[in-house]
């Protein structure tokens, strides 16, 4: 082990904390340890943000080895995914009071925690490998937690499009082993000049590929499909962290593929770019549309994320600095925004047990301030000032122009108008209904169902994060950068 | 004295395996006391004749002047032959309390003795036609094994292993003829022993003599078409598809076309032609169908088998590439998926053997109740679908880094089976583990959890070894790998 072996505490606190977290029984002292250990693990990820560092933790042969390394991605990442993690463990304590197994379920949330923040300070190709399927197979009990055979036919999904998705991208490290300098990742790429010469289509097809294989867990066409499938059978705030958080691991992914192996300039302007930047284009399009014919409210979102995500590809594979910053700006506030929803759906859920749109007409009046962070989320999603949806889709409209693509930056830009206003239709619908129940509203049957603080909270926290960033992007923004400063 | 130091281990076990048949032992105690004494006696000299005895070429009878019966411990013996005699003794131990709910021990014992000293001889095997008689002998010391059972079903298996095995030992037979008639000796030496002024003209037959012995050897290997025998002898006592279905005999098939390839061929003749396409294509095939069926398949022995099919394919994926890189990732297969398959079946062996379950939807909620065996099985299995840093990742990570650095567009579609199957591979093997650890929500049969535990130290303690063994040889391959490389390129 050679490097600042602090780097280490944040990878495995979450994971040896899990699993103590199965031998509390009693519930307030599990949750009192829970949040301890998150909140210890944010602050550590502070830390070593702060400090930066490279870990190298041991050679398993001469060019695999298990190492780790902070960079302007690992810490964007580290510390969104961090914070959020804790928000949506606090709403789960009180969640998971109407779930059965709660032990097990804060177990495989904690240890889940570990496998994403390795990924995120994962400097080579195995580590992330590696930390990639660890986040798949950890998170794989949150998605059968209820156990239905239908959460388990989910579970199976999800495990089988992962596995494949995390094959696809094996099979270009297998590629890239020979035809890159090291594995390690580099700003710019680290592909083997000499070699790559002449292999250039092989290579294309290759990342191709590799992306298409990483944007499975990013819900990218054509491997979205267990994507509305499997988030919205599992336990709400476990939806809200998949569809937050772990989608965006497929993002680290195919940030550190595009932007650290290969290099921007490698791709630029090839048949794999362009064939990308359709694939995710339609997949803004279909998720919205589909999102607006759901009717089961968890369903609609899930496939929302699928489309909202998708955004972030789009910006990253126009491989221009200002739609890398629209990118990542994305990234941030559609975490925030889609755990909004999935936790308000989850409160819902917990309060009511209404599971379908149509049942939440008046439901505004009964819950305020979830439905208030609900419309906020929704705002944002949609894109209008001044949620932090906005800054992001407004980045990404001018990465687009910016790009020179010509037509397709066009096209881009329309599908991005149009998948708003659709966001709107499958949205700002419920919004409407819950707060303007209309005059055949039975107000007689209405009554106050504001769960507690436990769940109020963190949905304010994040409600008031997404306006807070909305208004003052620069925050982020000049963090953005300095990351973009060096990979471009 | 070396020279008989390298005889003894494949003659001593088949001796004293043949003595013990007509004796009745009186009780457990006794006979454990005999057999395991036998096995780790010849585990014992094994092992002093790979690393100590170096006695080079034993010849012990001349048929004529080019035939003969000789012996000679190269690298691949030695990776094969420790590989064998040490998870012999481990399967021994595990056999012991299984074989209690099977019957007839003494004569079980007996033929898994002698056994063990044919696979030795194929192992130490110094020419062709030594491999060939070894090899044969295999089929048919192993015959009484697979039908143990001795029910229609076993019996029934067993006639289709011998058709088939006989099959396959008919078409290397083949190979043999044309390697002695083409070829300057029939001893194996790297780099193959045919004579290019002899072969000049006979290209295109010798060619398809190779394709008919490597389907004949495939035969063992359970390559595609060949592969039907193995599923069905999955009926056989758990210690045997363990040992012998997932190590011994089929990976003498292996074995063999490693031998034949590198050793009796010669790479140098057939690489780049259309016969190493179709072999590569074979493999790739099988690999994709023997996980497609494994994942098909309720019966957890037999989901076992169809994934031995599938991962044999692996290794000969990685011989048929035909580079020193290729064959060392082959041989790096070879050794984890014997540790993770041999363990694998005896968690299979554990249930059936406590609770008499045999399908996967039979054992719902038992990974609590059952952790040792589940726990093995979870990690071994994670080895099998090559989750880093789990053994089978590095076997899988060295036979697509030699796929790609062989630059052979059908290498290509290889890696393609390689990732579709570790994909299947995942499914196949966490199906099981998910049923166990999180049951479905319905109502159980009384009595559904009756016996459910996990069996005594017999059974438990080759498991937890087997499974440590796994790990740890899965985090530091470095030296194993330094080692195989050697083999590979014909230096050890």
């Amino acid at each position: 082990m050679t490097g600042d072996s602090i780097l280490l505490l944040p990878v495995l606190l979450p994971l040896f904390a899990g699993i103590g977290i199965w031998f509390l029984k009693e519930e307030k002292q599990r949750n009192f340890i829970v949040f301890i250990t998150i909140a210890v693990e944010l602050a550590l990820i502070f830390y070593v943000s702060a400090k930066g560092g490279t870990l190298t933790v041991w050679h398993v042969t001469s060019r695999l080895s298990f190492a780790y390394h902070i960079d302007g991605i690992a810490k964007y990442f580290a510390v969104i995914i961090g914070l959020i993690w804790l928000l949506a463990a606090i709403f789960s304590m009180e969640y998971m009071k109407h779930e059965h197994k709660p032990r097990r379920f804060f177990m495989f949330y904690v240890m889940s925690l570990s496998a994403l923040i390795s990924l995120c300070f994962s400097a080579n190709m195995m580590t992330m490998y590696f930390s990639y399927e660890l986040m798949t197979l950890l998170t794989f009990p949150l998605v059968i937690h209820t156990q239905e055979p239908q959460a388990v036919r989910a579970g199976m999904k999800y495990l089988g499009y992962s596995i494949f998705g995390a094959g696809l991208g094996l099979l270009g490290f297998f590629f890239l082993n020979t035809y890159c300098v090291t594995t390690e990742f580099a700003p710019g790429g680290t592909l083997n000049m000499a070699l790559t010469e002449g292999n250039e289509p092989l290579l294309l097809f290759v990342f191709f590929f590799m992306a298409v294989g990483f944007g499975c867990k990013a819900g990218m066409f054509p491997l979205h499909a267990w994507l509305p499938t499997a988030h919205p059978v599992a336990p709400s705030p476990a939806s809200a962290v998949l569809s937050g958080i772990i989608t965006k691991g497929g993002v680290i992914c195919i940030i550190r593929v595009t932007f650290y192996l290969f290099g921007a300039d490698f791709i630029r302007g090839s048949w794999a770019q362009t064939a990308l930047l359709v694939l995710s284009l339609s997949t803004i399009f279909m998720g919205s549309m589909l999102a607006y014919k759901e009717k089961l409210l968890k369903k609609r979102l899930a496939y929302s994320t699928v489309s909202q995500v998708s955004y972030v590809l789009f910006g990253l594979l126009l491989l221009h600095p200002v739609g890398f910053a629209g990118a990542l700006l994305q990234v941030a506030f559609h975490a925030a925004a889609k755990n909004i929803l999935f936790l308000s759906a989850g409160a819902i859920i917990y309060k009511k047990g209404c599971t379908l749109v149509t049942e939440l007409r008046g439901i505004g009046k009964e819950m305020p301030v979830v439905m208030w962070c609900f419309t906020i989320a929704s705002l944002s999603l949609i894109g209008i000032p001044p949620a932090g949806g906005f800054v992001s889709k407004w980045v990404l409209a001018q990465g687009a122009l910016s790009s020179q693509f010509g037509v397709l930056a066009v096209v881009g830009i329309s599908i991005l108008m149009l998948s708003a206003l659709l966001t709107a239709g499958y949205l700002l619908a419920i919004v409407t209904d819950a707060f303007f129940p209309g005059n055949s509203y039975d107000y007689a049957a209405m009554e106050k169902r504001e769960p507690n603080y436990f769940m109020t909270v963190p949905l304010t926290i994040l409600a008031v994060a997404v306006v807070f960033f909305g208004v003052f992007p620069k925050y982020l923004g000049n963090f953005i950068d300095t990351i973009s400063g060096v990979i471009f | 004295m070396n020279e008989f130091a390298t005889i003894l281990p494949v003659i001593f076990p088949i001796i004293a395996g043949a003595a013990l048949l007509p004796v009745k032992f009186r009780n457990r105690k006794q006979r454990e006391f005999w057999v395991l004494t036998i096995t780790i006696l010849n585990t014992i000299f094994a092992l002093y004749a790979v690393y100590f005895a170096d006695a080079g070429v034993v010849t012990i009878f001349h048929f004529s002047e080019k035939l003969s019966l000789t012996f000679h411990i190269d690298g691949l013996s030695k990776v094969f032959a420790t590989m064998v005699s040490v998870l012999w003794v481990i399967t021994t131990v595990y056999a012991f309390e299984y074989m209690t709910h099977e019957g007839r021990e003494d004569q079980f014992f007996a033929f898994f003795t002698m056994t063990y000293g044919v696979v030795l001889g194929v192992a130490f095997s110094g020419n062709f036609l030594t491999m060939y008689l070894f090899y044969e002998f295999l089929t048919l010391a192993t015959l009484p094994l697979v039908m143990h059972a001795m029910d229609n079903k076993a019996r029934h298996a067993g006639k289709t292993y011998i058709l088939y095995m006989m099959f396959g030992a008919a078409l290397a037979f083949i190979g043999f003829i044309f390697i002695y008639c083409y070829g300057d000796s029939i001893e194996f030496i790297y780099g193959g022993v045919l004579i290019p002024e002899l072969i000049k003209g006979h290209e295109r037959t010798l060619q398809v003599v190779f394709l008919v012995a490597f389907f004949g050897f495939g035969v063992k290997a359970a390559i595609l078409p060949f592969y039907r025998w193995l599923p069905k002898a999955s009926v056989a006592p758990t210690p045997v598809t363990a040992l012998l279905h997932a190590v011994a005999v089929v990976k003498a098939g292996v074995f063999a076309i490693i031998r034949l390839i590198y050793f009796s061929f010669g790479t140098e003749y057939l690489m780049g032609t259309w016969v190493q396409n179709v072999i590569l294509i074979a493999a790739a095939i099988t690999i994709v169908f023997g996980s497609t069926l494994a994942l098909r398949t309720p019966h957890i022995k037999r989901r076992f088998a169809y994934s031995t099919i599938s991962n044999l394919s692996y290794i000969i994926f990685g011989a048929a590439l035909m580079t020193p890189a290729g064959l060392t990732a082959g041989l790096l297969h070879m050794i984890y998926h014997a540790l993770i398959k041999i363990t694998l079946f005896f968690t299979a062996g554990a249930i059936l053997y406590k609770t008499h379950r045999e399908y996967l939807y039979e054992v719902e909620g038992f990974g609590r109740l059952m952790p040792i065996t589940f726990i093995s099985m979870a990690l071994t299995g994670a080895s099998l679908a090559g989750v880093p840093p789990f053994a089978g990742f590095h076997s899988k990570w060295a036979l697509a880094t030699a796929a790609v650095q062989s630059s052979n567009q059908v290498a290509y579609l290889g890696i393609v089976a390689l990732i579709i199957s570790a994909v299947l591979t995942a499914l196949y093997i966490f199906y099981i583990v998910v049923r166990a650890y999180f049951p479905r929500k319905r109502e159980y049969a009384a009595g559904y959890y009756d016996h459910v535990s996990d069996p005594n130290c017999y059974m438990t303690v080759p498991l937890i070894m087997l499974t440590v063994i796994t790990i740890l040889i899965g985090l530091f391959p470095s030296e194993l790998l330094v080692v195989l490389e050697k083999v590979a390129t014909g230096i050890m």
